[in-house]
């Protein structure tokens, strides 16, 4: 794995971490007229989530026979809005700026269950971005950009610290108590979009 | 790269067929005369397929594609069973308007990497004249297949995993700037499943940045001039595919202006694309117009409507002196901290 933790780094170094550059200042362009947008990131992976990511096993088996040309989401693009209907407003933009593989709305599995969700798609990178005279061209087709609330955000961020990677096994009543604060972003997200909607 | 297998099947019409007809196929020889045909169609499809084109994925959203699926099926086991899965696609979506066509299906494998090369050949009719010892025969022929200037149809992909691969290619059709739409959509959308890589308003938004650029920047007042005509020709257009290069050429822009507005391309490559040009959109980036005069005066309106505000009569030719007028009521007055 240490071939493949050298040879992400390389490629984080030399086309990743550029290309982060150009796709955020390319959205943030492309997005600048739209209202209540909070912020619009891009990051390149880190290496140690690259490979914990390839390393990961489902069943006992690895998700991915060539990680580095199949993971889709080395190079991350968040959108950050105010309000649940800013977040859809620009879900629909998306499509006519870039051209998509995958669309998904991640809500949770049962209507009982509160946690994670935001609006994911995959995404060809532009065309425009990729430099003619040095024939760099991207390590994959695709980016992944998440459209999410300032609340979902918010979880997302406290949530994937304390709970996706944690030091000790989450308690029962520690994850209750995770689920009960993703129940209160989803209420605020909610109350809030109700009152922009009413003002 | 050299072709590996060659099928072919008779597409006969089968959309909304009740029983569409049984689909016949062969195997074609890696030698002879329709081998020397179809090897230069496969050797240059990547210069003959002009349109990037990408699958889409399922309407649930899904990264999955049912054409890809189909495709792929073909090229890890490229027998006619499989090939068959591939034209009983194409017939579903065949009308009688389209009508009979041959499908060739060629691949090919040098180290890791597979390129797939799937066309259409329209049927046609013809007269075969056969000169004989003493006379001349002359005998009507239906069914004659070939490479057609007008509508010929093809797509071209290559990778080396069918994961990660084979979610883009490169596809010709001579009729997609059809105005009928079963014409537009029979091959790239609908068998392939597929749209234009560069979705219209992206495409467009391009264009638009590199004209309103070549507008700003510019000082030579001919471009300047060149870049107002075109705003007035592209606001009267309709949605067509088209490239930056092609829609400069249609309205006769000078080499000259053509070249200021290839350099505001983010690459020059990518004037040559073909994408589904959006007249709103590109409007949106060149919507006001401004007219700075030597004495001072700003003018500014939207650029559609800006001939129709202002009058403009020349004073004085030689010296370049013109007047504007206009009337109206006052709406707003504003300060701006710097010149628009």
């Amino acid at each position: 794995m240490s071939s493949l933790r050298s040879a992400f780094a390389a490629r984080r170094a030399q086309v990743l971490l550029p290309l982060a550059g150009c796709l955020e200042a390319h959205l943030k362009n492309l997005f600048a007229d739209y209202p209540r947008i909070d912020r619009i990131a891009v990051r390149a992976k880190s290496v140690d989530r690259f490979v914990a990511k390839a390393e990961k096993l489902e069943n006992g088996k690895s998700n991915y026979d060539d990680p580095l040309s199949q993971i889709q989401d080395q190079l991350g693009a968040r959108i950050v809005t105010f309000y649940k209907d800013d977040a859809e407003a620009l879900a629909a933009q998306v499509p006519k700026y870039f051209r998509h593989i995958e669309v998904r709305r991640i809500v949770p599995d049962s209507e009982r269950e509160f946690g994670y969700e935001g609006i994911h798609f995959i995404l060809f990178i532009p065309a425009d971005l990729l430099d003619d005279t040095t024939g760099t061209t991207a390590p994959a087709d695709f980016f992944e950009l998440q459209i999410k609330t300032l609340f979902q955000h918010a979880w997302s961020e406290a949530e994937h610290d304390l709970g996706y990677k944690p030091s000790t096994v989450l308690t029962h009543d520690q994850k209750r108590r995770l689920a009960f604060t993703a129940a209160q972003a989803w209420g605020a997200d909610h109350v809030f979009n109700e009152l922009f909607q009413q003002t | 790269m050299d072709i590996g297998s060659i099928h072919s099947f008779l597409i006969h019409p089968g959309k909304s067929a009740e029983e569409p007809r049984e689909i016949n196929g062969a195997s074609v020889p890696m030698s002879g005369k329709l081998f020397g045909m179809l090897k230069p169609v496969f050797a240059t499809a990547e210069e003959e397929c002009p349109h990037n084109i990408a699958f889409v994925p399922e309407a649930d959203g899904k990264q999955k594609n049912e054409c890809r699926d189909c495709l792929i099926g073909y090229m890890k086991d490229s027998d006619l069973q499989h090939g068959r899965e591939v034209a009983k696609r194409l017939q579903c979506v065949t009308t009688h308007r389209s009508g009979l066509g041959l499908l060739f299906l060629m691949i090919g494998k040098e180290a890791s990497t597979i390129k797939f090369v799937v066309s259409r050949f329209p049927a046609d009719s013809g007269i075969l004249a056969e000169e004989k010892a003493k006379g001349l025969t002359v005998e009507f022929l239906e069914r004659i297949f070939m490479k057609s200037a007008t509508s010929y149809k093809a797509a071209v992909y290559s990778g080396s995993s069918y994961t990660k691969d084979f979610w883009k290619g490169k596809a010709a059709d001579k009729q997609i700037n059809s105005a009928e739409s079963y014409i537009a959509d029979y091959w790239i959308r609908d068998f392939l499943r597929s749209d234009f890589l560069t979705p219209g308003e992206a495409g467009t938004r391009r264009l638009a940045i590199a004209v309103r650029e070549t507008m700003n920047r510019c000082t030579n007042p001919g471009v300047k001039m060149d870049a107002v005509a075109l705003h007035h020709l592209v606001a009267g257009m309709s949605s067509q595919v088209v490239s930056a290069k092609k829609l400069l050429n249609q309205f006769h822009v000078p080499d000259s202006t053509q070249e200021q507005i290839k350099a505001h391309f983010p690459r020059a490559k990518l004037f040559d694309e073909n994408f589904s040009f959006v007249p709103e959109e590109f409007l949106k980036h060149v919507a006001i117009r401004i007219v700075e005069l030597d004495n001072g005066g700003i003018l500014a309106a939207e650029a559609e409507r800006f001939d129709a505000v202002f009058t403009r009569e020349v004073v004085n030719a030689p010296a370049n002196l013109v007047r504007f007028s206009t009337q109206g009521r006052i709406v707003d007055q504003r300060f701006r901290k710097v010149r628009p």
